[in-house]
């Protein structure tokens, strides 16, 4: 299972794109594409990229744990909630960071 | 302090108005990522895991109270209230919003200050001693050279697109302070057999990937040649270096793989190209830059000895600060002291808006107006009168940056690691906070003394773990993070780079491993003025992997 992940222009938040094709803040909004739905989740790549506005888009793997949405590195757990040593909340969008497809 | 002149002000109020206008046409949509990308690294703004970054230069790591105001200032208003002081002695924002760059630009750039460089295959900040300019074991100082250094390599068209990044560090004492001989090229101040002071030139040191003892390419280079002769390196490099491999593409693997002899020949044919050229540095204007760098007004003081001992006796704290944090000064008097950065279980390097204030207001009105960078993230009064230290360390007190552990085990190095970092395998500060947590008692800390822990959250070592007595690299395995840990680093004139001694550990561990080390070091050396570094050179390395590992 593969969600798709990226940092917001503006605030360079994490964003994750949600069944609605709205990049969004929360990790457990993200869509789950399964393994058959390749040509969709390039469809969305591709009209993720024309908008200009997410950078460093990237696909990750996500496993569902107690009905919870986990990636599998420990570097996307970590951007999903914000740093850990002092725990910091993440970067949030402003007003201007709404992103859709 | 170096004040800019047109041509500084110029370039610097030139690139603001660019980078301003380029991120305009990012946002409204006419660059791509691709297309900008390039152009917000050339002006220090990186993306890490949450946000952009905002890497700041803070050249030869000298700065006035009004910079440093400023960039407290930039914390509170564009940042979330606190600046990460690095290796590289530049300070770093972690949340800044890309539409709001252009204005802290703007702002950095009323201080004549700017990320200009902080990225790239360019030439990057010139490092120096922290204590440049104050030291008592000092030569000469180093900063006149940095600055002409800095000039030179600003926006150089020749040098703006090298194989990779390139990092220069001098230091005016024979004591290594800055690490120069793991630099791409590190400069020592030395004296000729007529007594005239030139430049020792050691080239291809680094860490990374693949660490390397720089080697001494020229044993004295006068002043007036050293930019000629640095272009001529830098040329040769420029020309030889490899552009198609990113991880050989340092001018340490041209020195090793070419080998010295035949570097050092290249550079020489072409330093007598250029020597004697328009590159000789003209007297007037090496006294003109000198000026700027003059030694501030100090009293004229009887020498004055601190009676550590009894101070510690009236006050334990404060006895420890001045044992720990002073560093002895040329002018009779005064001291340098060292501001901490690691507070017992802190982020090292971190330093809150209100804190940078406190420094600044300390800095005016007892260090001439001058502070400090260091690389080893922490702050640096130079010039303070023996008589003021306590009411320095009072304000510093109620400014929480009282630790007095400089050059103890809880003064560690620590790059951002995984918690901020799109580069790193692992978190190094909550292996910091661990380890620091662990040794927090002052009389645990007086016992071990001098020891030096670096700590990378990957193999590219920002935070020096292989020059570090003990090294820590964090790495990743199947999923999780894991700890390699080195002994025997060394970044000053005793240059030596660390070895693994074993297999890593996992996080929650590392205290204890390191416990295992210290504990094998007490028990083993000679006295207590025995270092640990000087014991594991003495001892070598199987009482402390047995230590590690267990006898089997």
């Amino acid at each position: 299972m593969e969600i798709l992940t990226g940092n917001e222009l503006i605030s360079g938040a994490t964003v994750y794109l949600d069944p609605r094709g709205q990049w969004v803040e929360e990790l457990q909004e993200a869509r789950v594409f399964a393994a058959e739905e390749g040509e969709a989740r390039d469809a969305a790549i591709a009209a993720t990229k024309a908008t200009l506005r997410i950078i460093s888009l990237e696909t990750e793997k996500v496993s569902v744990v107690e009905g919870l949405l986990v990636p599998e590195r420990l570097r996307e757990r970590i951007r999903a909630t914000g740093p850990t040593a002092p725990v910091l909340d993440r970067q949030h969008l402003y007003e201007d960071g709404h992103v859709s497809i | 302090m170096y004040r800019y002149d047109e041509f500084d002000a110029a370039f610097v109020g030139g690139r603001v108005a660019q980078f301003s206008d380029q991120v305009r046409r990012r946002i409204a949509g006419e660059l791509n990522e691709d297309q900008f990308r390039p152009l917000r690294l050339m002006n220090g703004l990186y993306l890490q895991l949450h946000a952009y970054m905002l890497r700041i230069a803070v050249p030869y790591g000298t700065m006035s109270s009004r910079q440093l105001r400023k960039l407290a200032h930039i914390a509170q208003t564009y940042d979330r209230g606190y600046g990460h002081f690095t290796t590289r002695q530049n300070i770093q924002f972690n949340w800044p919003k890309l539409k709001d760059v252009p204005a802290i630009l703007e702002e950095l750039s009323s201080v004549e200050m700017h990320a200009i460089q902080t990225s790239g295959n360019c030439i990057r900040n010139i490092t120096t001693d922290q204590f440049a300019g104050a030291a008592a074991d000092e030569i000469i100082d180093p900063r006149p050279v940095a600055e002409i250094l800095r000039q030179w390599s600003s926006l150089h068209p020749e040098f703006s697109y090298l194989p990779r990044k390139f990092k220069i560090a001098m230091t005016g004492a024979p004591n290594d302070r800055a690490a120069i001989r793991f630099h791409d090229i590190g400069l020592q101040a030395v004296a000729n057999a007529a007594g005239d002071i030139g430049w020792e030139v050691w080239v291809g040191g680094g860490l990374g990937r693949t660490p390397m003892i720089g080697k001494m390419i020229n044993a004295y280079v006068p002043h007036e040649h050293l930019l000629a002769y640095l272009e001529s390196i830098l040329r040769v490099y420029n020309r030889y270096g490899r552009r198609d491999n990113k991880f050989k593409a340092r001018i340490k693997i041209l020195v090793h793989e070419e080998g010295l002899e035949t570097i050092k020949g290249q550079v020489e044919a072409e330093f007598a190209e250029v020597r004697g050229g328009v590159l000789t540095l003209p007297q007037e204007e090496l006294d003109r830059i000198n000026t700027y760098f003059a030694p501030p007004a100090f009293q004229e003081l009887a020498a004055t000895r601190i009676d550590v001992a009894r101070e510690a006796i009236l006050d334990p704290a404060y006895g420890r600060w001045l044992e720990r944090n002073l560093n002895s000064h040329r002018q009779p008097g005064y001291v340098s002291l060292t501001v901490s950065l690691k507070p017992i279980g802190g982020a090292p390097g971190d330093a809150t808006a209100e804190q940078m204030e406190a420094v600044a207001d300390l800095a005016e009105r007892y260090s001439f107006d001058e502070l400090r960078v260091t690389h080893e993230q922490n702050l640096v009064l130079p010039h303070v009168r023996v008589s003021d230290l306590r009411a320095v360390y009072d304000a510093l007190v109620a400014a929480e940056l009282a630790d007095g552990n400089a050059g103890l085990i809880t003064d560690m190095i620590a790059c951002p690691g995984l918690d901020y970092c799109a580069l790193a395998n692992a978190r190094s500060i909550p292996i910091a906070q661990a380890i620091s947590q662990k040794f927090a008692s002052e009389e645990r800390q007086k016992e071990i003394g001098d020891l030096k822990i670096k700590i990378s959250g990957c193999i590219n070592a920002c935070g020096h773990h292989h020059v570090g007595h003990i090294g820590i690299l964090g790495v990743e395995k199947k999923g999780g993070e894991l700890y390699q840990i080195t002994l025997g680093g060394d970044a000053t004139e005793n240059a030596s780079v660390g070895k693994i001694l074993g297999p890593g550990f996992e996080a929650e561990k590392v205290p204890d491993a390191i416990e295992r080390l210290v504990d094998a070091y007490v028990a083993r050396r000679e006295s207590p003025a025995e270092t640990f570094i000087a014991a594991f050179r003495r001892l070598g390395e199987a009482p402390f992997k047995e230590a590690l590992y267990g006898a089997g």
